[in-house]
């Protein structure tokens, strides 16, 4: 009888470690207070949903910050996007203040990339599926090479985190501000080139 | 998720009473054939129920300790993954593709949006360089210098939700809003008392606290095995207030 309750404590064990592992595994797509799900509702928006604002002045209680521990001077904003509506761009201006973007799936982040990556003061970052990427890279005119940084997607959902660093309090509104100005759009698809040759 | 626990209720209760069960049939003193049958049939019920019920209590055993080592493995900080440089801990991968189940998990249910390696780092430290966990009502000199980076945040919190009694004062420092010594090292003194210079108010009245530098656009996020103990500033332990 002992005997018999040691093995089936050890078989509980064994299953506590499958279960521990499964769940753990689990969490990530289970979850409904992660990022991904959260920015979800940001998708049909073309600036970015703040997600963290850097209390000023006038507004000290950043009311819709859901980051657990912010930076207290960094002013993040999300763009959520699904490449099922079409690829997915993101136009930043840079200004006096640092800009980063960074694209995270759901396995996490695969691209980032800051302000001095500019060019000319613009950051033009296009997200595609590998499918989408080979119909912009068809459709290129030889004369005007395109500018866009252009990035491949592991999977269709995601989101780009905009993140100012505001150096000195002073600059927190221009910061909440550079965040808002970036522009997430849906590339709609070209209407001449969805025809098959003209 | 109650109809599962209502069978398994159910099941339980015959082996619950199992070491009791014997006492009536064998000491029954009327004795005779039909106590003794009465026995043999108790005692196969007996053994069957308890194969039932080990199985119910490895299967039991399973779920709750399974279930309960990964909550307690992904609440809070990340378990494992950070790369310890002195007092301080460097997390470079965490926001990465290459990020371990547990830092997924950890950022998935606090909703955290973790740097990528392209952007930033972060590093934490809840110790002092002599080991000691930080607390609220010690006083710590930082000196020193930070990686190379294009700007950095220093911040410290307490655990849990801030006090609302607390008015809210100065959560940290930037590179830019520091002041330096004559040779770019600097010094900041975290704790309750006003200090001179760089003074970091301690976040609450008592309790452990962590610091989080902040590196942003730093070079190092892609090799943290060039960091060293030097690259990163100094934590001293001055004195505690009573």
């Amino acid at each position: 009888m002992r005997l018999r309750f040691l093995f089936a404590t050890l078989c509980g064990l064994v299953l506590a470690g499958l279960v521990h592992i499964v769940t753990v595994l689990a969490i990530p797509a289970l979850s409904e207070s992660d990022a991904l799900t959260r920015s979800g509702t940001s998708e049909s928006l073309d600036h970015p949903q703040r997600i963290y604002t850097l209390s000023t002045g006038d507004n000290p209680a950043p009311a819709e910050a859901w980051l657990p521990i912010p930076d207290p001077s960094v002013a993040v904003g999300v763009c959520a996007y699904n490449l099922d509506d079409g690829p997915m761009r993101v136009s930043a201006r840079t200004g006096p203040q640092m800009l980063s973007l960074a694209v995270h799936g759901r396995r996490g982040a695969f691209y980032a990339v800051t302000d001095q990556a500019a060019v000319r003061g613009a950051l033009d970052l296009v997200i595609l599926t590998r499918a989408q990427y080979d119909e912009a890279l068809a459709n290129d005119d030889e004369n005007e090479p395109s500018r866009d940084v252009r990035i491949i997607a592991p999977e269709r959902q995601g989101y780009v985190v905009v993140r100012v660093i505001a150096a000195l309090p002073s600059q927190r509104p221009a910061a909440n501000d550079a965040v808002q100005a970036v522009s997430c759009t849906i590339d709609s698809p070209n209407e001449d080139a969805a025809k098959p040759n003209g | 998720m109650a109809n599962v626990s209502e069978t398994l209720g159910r099941l339980w209760a015959p082996r619950a009473r199992a070491p009791e069960g014997p006492g009536p049939g064998a000491a029954g003193p009327a004795g005779g054939a039909i106590g003794r049958s009465v026995g043999a049939s108790v005692g196969r019920f007996l053994h069957k129920t308890s194969q039932v019920g080990l199985v119910l209590y490895a299967l039991a055993l399973g779920a709750v300790l399974g279930l309960a080592s990964a909550d307690w493995a992904t609440r809070g900080g990340y378990p494992f993954g950070g790369v310890a440089i002195g007092a301080w801990t460097a997390w470079p991968r965490t926001g990465s593709l290459g990020a371990d189940p547990y830092a997924r998990a950890v950022n998935a249910r606090r909703g955290e949006i973790p740097l990528a390696v392209g952007e930033g780092m972060l590093v934490t430290a809840a110790t002092d360089d002599a080991g000691e966990t930080l607390d609220a009502t010690c006083t710590y000199r930082l000196a020193g210098i930070t990686p190379p980076a294009r700007a950095w945040t220093l911040t410290i919190a307490g655990r849990g939700a801030r006090d609302p009694a607390r008015p809210p004062m100065r959560e940290g420092f930037t590179s830019t809003e520091i002041l330096r010594e004559r040779d770019g090292r600097f010094v900041i003194m975290v704790g309750p008392e006003v200090e001179p210079g760089n003074w970091l108010p301690s976040p609450r009245a008592s309790g452990p606290v962590r610091l989080a530098l902040r590196l942003y656009d730093t070079p190092v996020a892609a090799s943290t095995g060039s960091l060293d103990r030097d690259s990163l500033p100094a934590i001293t332990r001055l004195g505690c207030r009573r």
